[in-house]
């Protein structure tokens, strides 16, 4: 099923570490981050080179980073500073300057320790707690340009406005691709899975932005040749699943890897490792008002507390997204310690429940124990939806 | 007997090793072994027992089951299904009015909603730690010096629940030491280890609810006084169960080997 343009992400990949090493050698910057809310496109536009940071699944990791910093934060955050602790993972080994947003809480202490024991140059980018008053946007704005200006001293230049412009563009083309190419995947007849579509969001994390746009185009050049029009369909017998709750970064294949073993099908997900920070952003004006605004407009982080929840965002992406996908359930994905999420579970799962929809909580870690456990949950599960349609194990 | 058409199955548990044959919608024979090392020997072993027990032979067999912990080995089988699905069976097989199962066995325990057709709606389970087992029920059991099977029945003769706070084995295990050498009656602590672990269990239902009619399925809802202790804690009538309750399982496998049999898959 492997589209050639896979092959040559692929390859790119492996080739990307020692092309930054050689950009650093000749000047460049690195700026590695993580969080949400961090509007890369003036990291770029100001000839730095961005690269999101942080990779998941591997327990080693994690108790390295537990060394550092409290075992009562989620493993993500532990293996985040088990990376640094190590210093072996070139993305990190080739950052100059991090930066972290303080979207979820855990992130912003992963920042200071990390600052602490491995005297990284960090910046914190504030984010509002309550994306919905006025004052949030004022907040936002400020602190945007507070960062701008830290950055600005780092890349040795001011933002070219003409330069952020362009930039913007170009990131528009990147989370339109995107959005089109979820459409593929989750249609009948589909040439490219949930998880090599996970896979290339996560090669945008690393890869030159410019070189990535065009990648994702020649995919969906291919896509088109051999898909044609997507349609996306909910065909019997299928377990169409929906992906939510906590990250699921880079190397974390644990539960993607059961849900597929058993017989699930991803069609979609709300990850903010996944689609949502594609989703629904519009910089209204080129400036960095523009840029705060359009990144407060997208969904929020589910680490932000819910105010509402008949007018909350992400409930209502959440509800739209599956449909649109045609899911027929969602399992809810859980880290240990991750409190925003897993705190957020069961008012999810009620909602969900009122409008017919089953959700699975996974609670889980890096840890392999749990592996038969989670697995005999999802099987069940996947029976579950299957059942519905196919009324092969009914009395 | 000639031209018969019998469907099995089989449960490998983490304690037990339960098959049940049946014969046009009707239970045929069963077997309810001890679990070895290897689960796929047992399978075997369980099946070949009841179809003695029924009167059969391996031909007869038409369909079988696999489910339980052990369905990942168990080559002898057309399709393996997990036990959540096969409990939900199984109890709406014995009695079609339940709406939600507690399913106590070896070594997890779960709270399984289903619908009038006996499919399930939703689920929790704990296989975290041992509260809510017949592993934690066999530890306790040793701590009295008592058979398994006589744990529920001294805890019906209790005077007061004594409270224990622990449900962690090993923590339980020495409170109950240290209760015994204050002098406390035996079926006093007995039952308020069997109170801790339905209210433990009661935990599970905040996330699934609960909805009569209720089934009490799985090995240790052999024991009486644990259902006495969910009926008190969980404030709900438990329905007699028509057929020994470790069945439960096999019987739901069984009855999908039927149906699926009857499918042409
Ligand atoms: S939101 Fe959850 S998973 Fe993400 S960094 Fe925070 S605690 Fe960890």
């Amino acid at each position: 099923m492997a589209l050639k343009t896979l092959e040559i992400i692929k390859k790119r990949l492996e080739e990307r570490p020692k092309e930054i090493e050689k950009a650093r050698r000749e000047g460049q910057k690195v700026v590695g981050w993580q969080g949400y809310n961090i509007p890369e496109e003036i990291i770029y536009a100001l000839g730095l080179i961005p690269v999101r940071i942080g990779v998941g699944g591997d327990d080693r990791m994690v108790e390295i980073g537990a060394r550092y910093i409290s075992t009562k934060n989620c493993v993500f955050v532990r293996e985040t500073v088990g990376l640094f602790a190590e210093n072996n993972d070139p993305y990190v080994q080739n950052t100059d300057i991090l930066a972290f947003d303080a979207t979820c809480l855990q992130t912003y202490r992963t920042a200071e320790i990390i600052q602490y024991y491995f005297n990284k140059e960090v910046l914190i980018l504030g984010v509002p707690r309550n994306f919905y008053w006025p004052e949030a946007k004022v907040y936002f704005t400020k602190e945007v340009e507070y960062f701008t200006r830290r950055l600005e001293k780092q890349a040795g230049k001011k933002l070219n406005y003409q330069i952020l412009a362009d930039t913007i563009g170009l990131y528009d083309r990147i989370r339109n691709a995107i959005v089109t190419i979820y459409t593929y995947q989750a249609a009948a007849g589909n040439y490219l899975s949930w998880e090599e579509t996970y896979d290339l969001i996560h090669a945008g994390y690393y890869l030159d932005r410019r070189e990535y746009l065009s990648l994702l185009e020649q995919v969906l050049a291919e896509l088109r040749e051999k898909q044609g029009q997507p349609f996306i369909e909910a065909v019997e017998g299928e377990a169409r699943i929906f992906l939510s709750g906590s990250v699921l970064p880079p190397g974390d294949k644990k539960l993607i890897k059961i849900i597929q073993e058993v017989g699930g099908r991803i069609v979609g997900d709300d990850l903010w490792s996944g689609l949502i920070p594609y989703l629904d952003v519009k910089i209204p004006e080129n400036s960095l008002q523009g840029l705060a605004v359009g990144y407060l407009n997208r969904t929020p982080h589910g680490a932000l507390p819910y105010l509402d929840l008949d007018t909350d965002r992400r409930i209502k992406r959440l509800k739209e997204l599956i449909q649109t996908f045609k899911a027929q359930g969602v399992i809810y994905h859980t880290l240990r310690y991750c409190d925003p999420y897993t705190f957020k579970a069961k008012e999810t799962k009620d909602i969900l429940q009122k409008e017919g929809i089953p959700l699975l909580e996974i609670h889980t870690e890096y840890a392999g124990s749990d592996f038969e456990a989670i697995r005999t949950r999802v099987e069940a599960f996947v029976e579950m939806l299957k059942n519905r349609y196919d009324e092969e194990v009914a009395v | 007997m000639a031209n018969v058409s019998a469907f099995a199955g089989v449960d490998v548990g983490s304690l037990g090793t339960k098959t049940v044959i049946l014969v046009d919608g009707e239970i045929a024979g069963y077997s309810i072994l001890r679990t070895g090392i290897n689960t796929e020997e047992n399978g075997l072993h369980g099946l070949e027992t009841a179809l003695e027990n029924a009167g059969l032979k391996r031909e007869d067999l038409k369909y079988i089951v696999a489910t339980g912990y052990g369905r990942i080995s168990a080559p002898y089988a057309d399709k393996t299904v997990t036990e959540i699905t096969c409990h939900a069976k199984g109890a709406h097989y014995l009695h079609p009015q339940t709406r939600t199962i507690i399913d106590m066995g070896g070594q997890d325990c779960k709270a399984i909603r289903l619908d009038e057709d006996g499919n399930v709606t939703d689920f929790a389970m704990n296989d975290k730690c041992a509260a809510g087992t017949g592993r934690f029920l066999e530890v306790m059991a040793n701590v009295f010096k008592v058979s398994l099977d006589e744990l529920g029945p001294l805890s019906l003769r209790a005077t007061e629940v004594l409270p224990v706070s622990s449900t962690c084995t090993v923590f339980a295990e020495s409170e109950t030491v240290s209760l015994l050498a204050r002098g406390e009656r035996p079926e006093n602590i007995i039952i308020g280890i069997h109170h801790a672990i339905a209210n433990r269990v009661g935990g599970m239902f905040s996330r699934v609810g609960i909805e009569s009619d209720v089934f009490f399925s799985g090995g240790v809802a052999k024991n009486i006084g644990m259902r006495k202790a969910l009926e008190d804690v969980l404030k709900v009538k438990i329905v007699e169960p028509k057929k020994d309750p470790q069945l439960v399982g096999a019987i739901g496998a069984a009855v999908i080997a039927q149906n699926s049999w009857k499918r042409g898959r």
